[in-house]
């Protein structure tokens, strides 16, 4: 096996035409392999000094996030916690001060697992991903990007560069809440991310997705007609009934579906309630998990 | 106490751990060393038709491959005598051990595990309790009348042992009471969960065997290896590496054998260390999972006056160091209440899951939740209040206990007080919120401990000591007790431990008795060394030895402090004459009396030498959309006599509330249909984290407890584990109105209760 350190982009991506596969913070391909999940690969390239991958950049239209940004960077970043608030929730709650330390939201995407934490905020934030190869650059929506559990649509030599994230208008807030059993060291059991936009109390626009309730993160459809209507509690009792709906839970080790299924509903819910209150000016600390409830717990 | 009055002084061992020098089993490489794999049976019950190693003996690298036709044909554990070393004829849960490798590297000895013939026919699971003990079940020792038994152990089908505890009648006591309270509590099994899974190197010079392995008890591990591969005990060195934890996972005798017997057809040293599905799987020694049935009759004064009980517990498959827990078990069901007519029968089940064994308080946390969660049941039913009611039932000093032992001065009712009036009892909380008490109890235990000290010439000591320190805070008292016999700084004694071929026999890091038991004979061989010093100094300054004080390094005459000498002149003298040398065994306590109890299958577990007593108080907030329990704050009192050390014991308190926490509530193994675990390993298997640690409030009822410790001093180790889980379990009935009847109380089984019984309001 051969582990070879990038220095540039350039780097990387010559080594992945080459057939290397990238490493960054190896929160999951190391532990990944350890637990005999799927062995290392023969030829590793770490991508975790490439200083071109760690920025945060904002631009008049749009911000992009550096596929190399630590969940550590995420949290602390003013930009990240103001604008793209739900981000922030998420990253924060993700293993323990180490794993955030080290793994990466580029590593997080294209892992692809449906219970990443990051995956729902960047969906209802419309992220799109930048896929790099020698021969340039594409962006690929993240619906069309996750194809089933840990498989995405890139190809092998393709390198996740970079989120784009188009700049929240105003009026807008974010929250991503999920459901745990334990405040660290932790896996969703069920999670949910809401971006609204608000103009005075109506609801101009509505994003929800849904963390560990389908093969990939699901965002819910046919929200058009929460559009239009005003901030109450029939609005609040309709993403409720909308997530649970359009969940398709499994039973598992950490949950029935039938458990998932209604607390699918509880965390939009108050995903959707924490993002309002932030389009509205209120500031909820991140991550709202902790600032708020208990069923993510306080 | 607050933790500013506490006195400053630093762990021995605790630098070498924090700064990564300390050394533990997995840290060490031998010359020569090979790497162990055992080969499981992976199936939970078979009857074994082809066991082939040739295949595997014939890789290159490969040194040796065992089998139970490699070792002497016997059965071993105490009292019951089911287990084998390696698996003969049939196998009876996943971890059994089918074959040992010992390879040149990991990966030949992983190709040599996988070359290995094993077919087998499979058999009959036993997992389901109920169905183990009802006519007709598939036994999972046919042959069970056949072993060797001892004790007062009555046993018959799948039932390991039969025992209860029976006093006055019961049943007439109950057709009297005002009200009649039946309850059913089922707790799932657990995990003691070290943080560093065990690891052994054995290595043979000529016909002796030093075996370095993560026990708490290297003499049980010293005696298992002479027993099963027929060793005299002078011949077998177990030393014991900083040990990462053990929380009971690590007593009893497990694997050191295996590696001895590699060692020695290897002849090379051979190393062994644990995968974490392998910590969960294969030792004999997980929490017991437990079906309680129990009934209380009452008076609507309050009065207790009759408790009935029927307990099944789940063996596993093997006997391990269980055969106690039924009658424990029993006794946590009977609780620390004045009850004068009960009669609780416990039975220890065999079935095809892992072998239960000694696991911190082993039985206590499950029974004390049951038991206390009954008793706000009945509570309620006759509109008390919780605290009211334990009030007028708990035993206090001078009480007859449900089995008929009098209790000498002991502090539960002080400890029911403290801790309801540090948590707020009676005020009021946000919705969503409530307090839960509980009550609990554990015994001291009797055991034979030894100890040697010798001061050397520079006044520096050293304690030879059969002490294990995993937690035990042995590090710490052991030396605080020296030091304060022989009037020297704690850092001037050192500890020798954690070695058979230096110290006299010992138990160990088991049963909370370092400081009961190990305390005493440290305790005794100082002050013979104290009293030499007293002697010598006697001489210096024209004194009587009876009127010599020993402190802050200085021998002098009572009353006038100015006439001393320096201890380490004295110690000077010594080495060039008569040694200061001190050995002591402290000895074996009487256990009290029963009066008017009969108790079928007596395992010694009756009566209770120096019980320790506690209440816990836990605030907790349940989100009741989600199930989700949080536990806010612990408010404890203690009752374990005479404190010493209160760093430790405060240390102990805590560690055991965090435990108590993760039974209540995350903390189980789920078994699948085929009877195998699940959950093993630490994602899925919920351990309470530092996040999710509640604030903890202490304190100690001390009283000067005589036929116990040092100084007055009971148990501590296990005592906080009782009552937490009682104590969240009342919180969380308080704060929903529903009760959750299994254990750990998930999210989900909280918001199942919630749901079901909004459905009942419904129809």
């Amino acid at each position: 096996m051969t582990f070879t350190i990038a220095n540039t982009l350039a780097d990387v991506l010559v080594a992945l035409a080459a057939g290397a596969r990238p490493i960054a913070g190896g929160t999951d391909l190391v532990v990944g392999a350890r637990q005999g999940k799927d062995s290392l690969p023969e030829t590793l390239i770490a991508i975790d000094r490439v200083g071109e991958l760690r920025t945060i950049e904002a631009a008049d239209d749009h911000t992009r996030i550096g596929s190399g940004v630590t969940h550590s960077m995420l949290v602390s970043d003013p930009l990240i916690v103001e604008q793209f608030t739900a981000i922030a929730d998420a990253a924060a709650l993700v293993g323990s001060p180490a794993t955030r330390n080290v793994g990466t939201i580029g590593g997080n995407v294209m892992n692809g697992s449906p219970a990443m934490d990051t995956g729902a905020p960047l969906v209802v934030l419309g992220a799109e991903a930048e896929l790099s190869t020698t021969a340039g650059s594409r962006r690929v929506s993240l619906d069309e990007l996750w194809v089933s559990p840990g498989r995405t649509s890139a190809q092998t030599d393709e390198l996740c560069t970079a989120l784009v994230l188009p700049n929240p208008p105003d009026g807008a807030g974010s929250a991503y809440v999920r459901l745990e059993y334990r405040r660290a060291m932790e896996i969703a059991v069920v999670g949910a991310a809401a971006a609204v936009t608000l103009d005075g109390d109506v609801i101009t626009a509505v994003r929800i997705a849904l963390t560990a309730v389908a093969p990939t993160i699901l965002e819910l459809a046919d929200l058009s007609g929460l559009s239009g209507r005003a901030v109450d509690e029939s609005f609040f009792a309709a993403v409720a009934s909308a997530a649970s709906e359009q969940a398709a839970p499994i039973s598992d080790l950490r949950a029935s579906d039938r458990y998932r299924r209604h607390t699918i509903g509880v965390m939009a819910r108050r995903a959707t309630e924490a993002a309002v209150r932030r389009a509205q000016g209120e500031v909820i600390d991140v991550p709202v998990n902790r600032a708020l409830g208990v069923g993510a717990a306080s | 106490m607050a933790i500013t009055d506490l006195p400053e002084f630093i762990r021995a061992d605790g630098p070498d751990k924090v700064t990564g020098s300390g050394r533990y089993t997995a840290d060490m490489t031998l010359t020569g060393q090979l790497v162990a794999k055992f080969k499981y049976a992976e199936v939970s019950h078979a009857r074994i038709t082809n066991l082939d190693v040739s295949a595997a003996r014939a890789i290159p690298g490969v040194f040796a491959v065992l089998t139970a036709d490699d070792v002497p044909d016997l059965r071993y554990t105490p009292v019951i005598a089911d287990r084998t070393l390696f698996a003969r004829d049939v196998v009876r849960f996943e971890g059994e051990v089918v074959a040992a490798v010992a390879a040149i590297s990991a990966a030949i000895a992983e190709q040599a595990i996988d070359a290995i013939v094993f077919e087998y026919e499979a058999l009959p699971i036993v997992t389901d309790l109920e169905a183990a003990v009802a006519d007709g079940s598939t036994l999972v020792h046919p042959d069970l009348d056949s072993y060797v038994i001892t004790g007062d152990t009555p046993h018959e089908g799948n039932v390991a042992t039969h025992s209860s505890i029976e006093m006055g009648d019961a049943e007439a006591a109950m057709a009297s009471a005002d009200v009649v309270i039946s309850s059913r509590y089922v707790a799932d099994a657990s995990h003691a969960a070290p943080i560093e899974p065990r690891a052994i190197i054995a290595q043979w010079e000529g016909d002796k065997v030093t075996i370095w392995t993560s026990t708490q008890v290297p003499y049980d591990a010293r005696d298992g290896v002479c027993e099963t591969l027929q060793l005299p005990s002078n011949k077998v060195r177990i030393i014991v590496p900083h040990l990462g934890g053990g929380f009971g996972g690590k007593c009893g005798f497990h694997f050191e054998a295996h590696i001895a017997a590699l060692a020695k057809a290897a002849k090379r040293p051979v190393k062994l260390v644990f995968s974490r599905w392998e910590e969960f799987v294969a030792p004999d020694r997980r929490r017991e999972g437990m079906i309680i049935d129990v009934t209380t009759g009452v008076m609507h004064d309050g009065t207790i006056v009759a408790r009935t009980g029927a307990l099944l517990l789940d063996n596993g498959a093997y006997s391990a160091d269980a055969t106690f827990f039924p009658q424990a078990a029993a006794m946590h069901v009977a609780g620390p209440y004045k009850i004068p007519n009960i009669k609780i029968d416990s039975r220890l089940v065999y079935t095809n899951h892992q072998p239960s064994g000694s696991v911190r308080a082993p039985t206590a946390p499950q029974g004390c939740w049951a038991v206390e969660s009954h008793t706000d049941e009945v509570a309620a039913a006759i509109s008390m209040d919780p605290l009211d009611f334990r009030r007028k039932n708990i035993v206090h000093t001078g009480a007859i206990g449900p089995v008929g032992q009098t209790y000498d001065e002991i502090g539960l009712d002080q400890c029911l007080e403290l801790a309801t009036k540090s948590a707020g009892w009676g005020n009021e909380l946000p919705d969503g919120e409530a307090l839960g008490i509980a009550v609990g109890w554990w015994p001291s235990f009797a055991a034979s401990a030894g100890a040697f000290a010798k001061m050397h010439g520079d006044g520096k000591v050293q304690l030879i000591t059969g002490a294990n320190e995993c937690g035990t805070g042995s590090v710490m008292t052991l030396r605080m007790i020296a030091a304060d016999e022989l009037g020297l700084d704690q850092t001037d004694i050192e500890l020798v431990y954690q070695d058979t071929a230096a110290a006299p026999v010992g138990p160990g890091a088991t049963g909370s008795q370092t400081l009961l038991n190990h305390g005493r004979a440290v305790e005794t061989a100082s002050r013979q060394i104290a009293d030499q010093l007293k002697e010598l100094a006697a001489v210096h300054l024209e004194a009587n030895a009876d009127d010599i004080v020993l402190s802050g390094g200085m021998a002098s005459v009572a009353g006038t402090p100015t006439v001393s000498v320096p201890i380490v002149e004295l110690a000077a003298e010594a080495a060039e004459g008569d040694l200061l040398l001190g050995s002591a065994s402290a000895p074996v306590h009487d256990s009290p009396e029963l009066f008017g109890s009969t108790c079928l299958g007596d395992q010694d577990f009756a009566s209770w030498l120096a019980p320790q007593f506690s209440c816990h108080v836990a605030r907790v907030r349940v989100d009741k959309d989600t199930g989700v329990a949080r536990v806010l704050q612990v408010h404890t009192a203690h009752d374990s006599g005479t404190i010493i050390n209160p760093v430790a014991a405060h240390g102990q308190i805590e560690g055991g509330v965090l435990m108590g926490i993760g039974q209540a509530l995350t903390e189980g193994t789920q078994y699948g249909e085929d009877g195998r675990q699940q959950n093993a390993g630490l994602l899925e298997y919920k351990l309470q984290t530092i996040a999710d640690a509640p604030s903890i409030h202490t304190q100690f009822v001390e009283i000067f407890t005589p036929n116990a410790g040092p100084k007055g001093a009971k148990g501590l180790a296990e005592a906080p584990n009782v009552a937490t889980a009682g104590a969240i379990s009342n919180a969380v009935a308080r704060a929903t109105g529903v009760r959750v009847r299994q254990m750990p109380m998930t999210a989900e089984r909280v918001w199942d209760a919630l749901t079901t019984s909004a459905r009942e309001d419904d129809s």
